[in-house]
C-alpha cells in the first residue's frame, strides 16, 4: 500500500512539461491523483518519474470561446460542478461532474486526469463523445486537436502519445442554444465510490419548445461502461431526429442501443443486465432531456433517477 | 526494501517542505513518495489521522488542505509544500478550549452515538466540517452526498446522520 520509490518534478509551465515529458524515461502525470495513486499504492505502476502538473495553473479554467468552451485540463471535478457558466451552456458536464465519487475526491480529481485515463465506465469520456468535444494535445514538437470519437481507442487506450500532455478540451455550443435544448447525464451506481454499471448522455434540440410538440431537431447519445470505450449511438439518434419524441421512438432508439453496446459482464451486473439498462437509461435520459428542453429551465442538478 | 548494488537506497533523493500544520510551520526533508497520511501521522505525530485502506477508498484519513477535504493517503506529503493542512486535533483549537472541551461537531458525534469502533470518525468529523462550512443547513440527502466519501462498518450511518443534523444546527445558532 506504499508506492515505490520515485522523483518527483513539478513543473510551473507547460512548456517546461512538455520538455520534461521528452526528455524523461518511464514517465507518469500526476494530477489529482484520484486514480493513478490507487494503481500506484497497489503498484501496479512503478514509474521512475511523477511530473506534477498541480502547479499549472494556466491549465485551471472554464472559459467561453466564440463557439463553445474551453476547460483547462487540471480544471477540478468541483469546479466543472459548481461552474454557472457551464450549467448555462453545457450542463451535462456539471450534471456528469457531481456525480464522481464524493467531496474529497471532487476537490482532487481532473478533467484532464480522466480523460488520460479513458476508463470507458468514466462520465467526463461518454459526456465529451456526446457532445463532440475535442481534445488539446501538446508535446514539445507539435499542438494538436483530436475529437473525443477519435482518440478513445479502445480499452482504457488512446490516441494519447507518451510524449503528450492533454491542455484542454473544448465543447461546440452552436449546436446547442441553451433555450431550446435539454442535456441529462444518468448514470446507475450501487454506491458513490464505485464505478457506475451504466451511464447514459444525452443532449436534444428542439425546433420550438412552447409548440405542441416539439420537433427534436439534433439528439445524441453516447453510453459509458457499455463497450471498450465511450459509445455513441448515432443509428438511435437517427430515429429520433425530425420527430417530436413518442414512446414508439423512444421504445425503437432503446432497442437500438441495448443492440449496439457490448460491455463486459461484472460480479453484479452480467452483460445481459447492462444491455438491458443501457436501453433503458439511454430511453430515462432522453425523456429527461427532452423536458428540459421543454422547460427551459436550468437544467443542472435535478435529474430525479 | 533491499540496497541494490550501485548503493541507490543511501542516495534516494528527499525533498524539503514546509508545511502549516493545524496553525504550527513544520519543515522536515521527505522522500517524494511519503504520503500526506504517513508524513502528519509519523512526522507529525497526529494520529487522528487514521490510515484504513491506503488507497482511496475508506476516507478515515482525510484532513484539510487550504481549507478543502482530501483523502491524505491519495496524496503525497511533497504536494502539500506551502499548503495550511488541518487535521482532527485542530478541531479542539478552533472549538478554543484549554479545558479539552470539544468541537461542536465531535460532541455532535458523541452525543448522538455516532460511532462504535471510532476508527472512521475523524475522517466523517472532517468530511462534515467540509459540508457545514458549504451548506449550514443541509437535507439528510445532502448529508449523505457530503459523507460519501467515507465508510463506517459499525453505525450503519443513521447515527452519523444526525449528528450531522444536530452539529448543524447547534453550528447555526
Amino acid at each position: 500500500m506504499k508506492p515505490a520509490p520515485f522523483t518527483h518534478h513539478r513543473p510551473e509551465t507547460v512548456e517546461e512539461t512538455v520538455e520534461l515529458l521528452a526528455d524523461l524515461e518511464d514517465v507518469e502525470l500526476l494530477a489529482g491523483n484520484q486514480s493513478l495513486g490507487i494503481v500506484m499504492a497497489n503498484r501496479l505502476a512503478t514509474p521512475d518519474h511523477l511530473v506534477d502538473l498541480n502547479g499549472l495553473e494556466e491549465l485551471q479554467y472554464v472559459e467561453e470561446t466564440d463557439d463553445g468552451v474551453r476547460i483547462g485540463a487540471m480544471t477540478r471535478h468541483r469546479t466543472l460542478e459548481r461552474s454557472d457558466r457551464l450549467a448555462a451552456l453545457v450542463p451535462m458536464l456539471p450534471e456528469a461532474a457531481e456525480q464522481i465519487a464524493g467531496p474529497s475526491v471532487r476537490n482532487q480529481g481532473t478533467l484532464g486526469g480522466s480523460i488520460g485515463e479513458a476508463d470507458p465506465a468514466g462520465n467526463y469520456p461518454a459526456a465529451l463523445v456526446a457532445l463532440d468535444g475535442v481534445l488539446h494535445l501538446r508535446s514539445a514538437d507539435e499542438s494538436r486537436e483530436v475529437t473525443a470519437d477519435d482518440y478513445f481507442i479502445a480499452y482504457m487506450f488512446t490516441d494519447l502519445r507518451e510524449e503528450e500532455l492533454i491542455e484542454a478540451v473544448t465543447v461546440p455550443t452552436d449546436p446547442f442554444p441553451p433555450e431550446r435544448t435539454g442535456m441529462a447525464f444518468l448514470e446507475l451506481k450501487r454506491a458513490a465510490q464505485t464505478w457506475p454499471t451504466v451511464s447514459a448522455a444525452t443532449a436534444v434540440r428542439v425546433d420550438d419548445p412552447s409548440a405542441d410538440d416539439p420537433v427534436l431537431e439534433e439528439v445524441r447519445i453516447a453510453l459509458a461502461n457499455a463497450a471498450d470505450i465511450p459509445l455513441r449511438v448515432p443509428d438511435a439518434e437517427d430515429v429520433l431526429e425530425g420527430e417530436p419524441l413518442s414512446e414508439a421512438g423512444l421504445a425503437e432508439a432503446a432497442e437500438i442501443v441495448t443492440d449496439a453496446v457490448t460491455p463486459e459482464g461484472e460480479m453484479h451486473a452480467d452483460r445481459d443486465y447492462k444491455e438491458e439498462v443501457a436501453g433503458e437509461y439511454a430511453k430515462r435520459s432522453l425523456e429527461t432531456s427532452y423536458e428540459r428542453a421543454i422547460d427551459g429551465e436550468t437544467q443542472h442538478g435535478d435529474t430525479t433517477c | 526494501m533491499s540496497t541494490d548494488a550501485t548503493g541507490d537506497y543511501d542516495e534516494r533523493v528527499t525533498e524539503e517542505i514546509t508545511v502549516t500544520v493545524n496553525g504550527e510551520e513544520v519543515t522536515a526533508e521527505v522522500e517524494p513518495r511519503l504520503k500526506l497520511s504517513d508524513f502528519l501521522r509519523n512526522e507529525c505525530g497526529l494520529n487522528g489521522v487514521r490510515v484504513g485502506c491506503e488507497h482511496g477508498v475508506c476516507g478515515a484519513c482525510t484532513v484539510e488542505q487550504d481549507g478543502r477535504t482530501v483523502k491524505s493517503c491519495l496524496s503525497y506529503a511533497v504536494q502539500a509544500d506551502g499548503a495550511e493542512i488541518e487535521t482532527v486535533e485542530g478541531l479542539t483549537d478552533e472549538a478554543e478550549s484549554e479545558d479539552g472541551s470539544l468541537h461542536p461537531i465531535q460532541e455532535a458525534f458523541h452525543e448522538t452515538h455516532a460511532l462504535q469502533c471510532g476508527f472512521c470518525t475523524s475522517g466523517f468529523v472532517m468530511a462534515t466540517k467540509e459540508l457545514l462550512e458549504e451548506n449550514p443547513d443541509p437535507t439528510r440527502e445532502e448529508i449523505e452526498e457530503g459523507l460519501a466519501d467515507n465508510i463506517c462498518r459499525c453505525t450503519g450511518y443513521q447515527n452519523i446522520y444526525e449528528a450531522v443534523e444536530r452539529a448543524a444546527e447547534e453550528m447555526r445558532e
